[in-house]
């Protein structure tokens, strides 16, 4: 049987070293099979999952940060890898200073405060750094999150939707963000359409019927 | 690893006296079964041997399913609990850190409520350190069930009702071990009270060790 997989590959630059792969893969959730012998290869640069709500953009890097179970097939992935998930991932009691900092020491990247006050500073949060994240709004909690991506540079990283909640000025931010990334990262987005973000990608792939569709490549 | 486990009770910890409704809640029904008892049985029969320390056990169970249940509720409020297993060795820490954290929490509530037994039923300990010394293996005994119970009912909407059901059974002879362990701490029988303790020491590190080998693959 010819996977989707398959031609994904195909559709990578010939010198381009995958960072990240899921091979085969099959994911399984309420006995439905929401993806398909799917392989998907990340080089560095950024690579755009593209597809409508419900396509399995979600479930592809949620098994790429190893948060579903393959049924079958391998996944393949460094141990630094960012996982931003479609909601912010960040404990209610704690400020948005806190859970930055939880997660820098957590990766071993202790040390750096002033990484943390500058990346608040970034994505606008100076004045709202110590309030406990329930008491912000959703937009400034999604800022926080993406504030993870000064203070914990990896080499694979996952974002679902990022630009959901984020205000023109957010957007704007984190397109930045990601033209600033180091070369060397692999950068997976999953949205259901961003034109700006598909401008900047390196590779771009359409997600539907369980299956993963090459749909464009840079030179 | 251990470095991470206590990051992770940290950080348990300060939310926890951000947003202290669990514990506040725990520590408040501890208070009011002690105070309850002793007004329903009378102080004479809630002073009969064995009585009194059962009452606790039990309290301090249910006080551990509260505060181990809003625990994961806030993991679970921004998908903050997918941000930890993401992270490299997150699952792992992930419940040696709940457990920590959670029985400082009890270690509060079983503090408070066992004080207000001895105040209130007027209690003489003939052996309070091996009292301490029982409690304290209890409270670090009782998480390890309660919270392996929360994270394998974690994606159910009968939760709450669930994990008392699945603990209460596993969990029943570490509440006679306990029992039975503070009633011979405070008649004076040290044997007995060593003994006992002994068990639930046993208990807990097997408990323990169950959790740490299944909560990293079936957490979801």
């Amino acid at each position: 049987m010819e996977s989707t997989v398959a031609s994904a590959r195909s559709f990578a630059a010939p010198d381009a070293q995958p960072l990240a792969a899921l091979r085969e893969a099959t994911v399984i959730l309420d006995d439905r099979a929401v993806l398909r012998r799917i392989d998907l290869e990340l080089a560095a640069g950024i690579t755009v999952l593209r597809g409508p709500n419900g396509s399995g953009k979600t479930t592809a890097l949620r098994a790429l940060a190893g948060l579903v179970p393959l049924a079958r097939g391998s996944r393949d992935v460094p141990p630094d890898v960012l996982y931003l998930g479609h909601r912010p991932q960040l404990l209610h009691g704690l400020t948005a200073r806190e859970n930055l900092r939880f997660f820098r020491d957590f990766r071993g990247g202790g040390g750096r405060e002033a990484r943390i006050a500058a990346a608040l500073d970034r994505w606008g949060l100076h004045a709202d750094a110590d309030r406990p994240v329930e008491r912000m709004s959703a937009g400034q909690r999604r800022r926080a999150a993406l504030a993870r991506l000064d203070t914990e540079p990896c080499t694979v990283v996952l974002l679902d939707e990022p630009f959901a909640e984020l205000d023109v000025a957010a957007a704007e931010l984190l397109l930045h963000a990601l033209r600033e990334a180091p070369p060397t990262a692999a950068i997976l987005v999953a949205t259901h359409g961003h034109a700006e973000i598909d401008a900047l990608a390196a590779r771009l792939f359409e997600v539907g019927d369980g299956k993963v569709t090459p749909a464009r490549q840079r030179p | 690893m251990l470095r991470r486990v206590l990051l992770v009770a940290g950080r348990e910890a300060r939310a926890d006296r951000r947003q202290a409704d669990g514990l506040v809640a725990a520590i408040t029904f501890m208070a009011v079964l002690v105070l309850l008892l002793s007004l329903v049985v009378g102080p004479h029969v809630a002073r009969e041997r064995g009585v009194a320390p059962a009452l606790f056990w039990v309290a301090l169970l249910f006080a551990a399913v509260i505060t181990a249940q809003r625990s994961f509720e806030r993991e679970l409020a921004d998908d903050a609990l997918d941000g930890v297993l993401a992270l490299p060795g997150g699952r792992d820490a992930l419940y040696a850190g709940k457990l920590l954290a959670i029985a400082g929490s009890l270690a509060a509530v079983a503090l408070i409520g066992g004080l207000l037994q001895l105040v209130f039923l007027d209690l003489d300990v003939a052996l309070p350190g091996h009292l301490a010394i029982a409690a304290a293996l209890g409270v670090a005994a009782l998480p390890p069930i309660v919270v392996l119970d929360v994270v394998l009912t974690l994606r159910l909407r009968a939760r709450a009702a669930l994990v008392p059901i699945l603990a209460l059974p596993v969990l029943l002879p570490q509440l006679v071990a306990g029992t039975n362990a503070v009633t011979a701490a405070i008649a004076g029988d040290e044997p007995t009270a060593v003994a006992w303790s002994l068990l639930i020491l046993a208990f807990g590190v097997i408990y323990t060790v169950l959790g740490l080998t299944i909560v990293p693959t079936a957490i979801e």
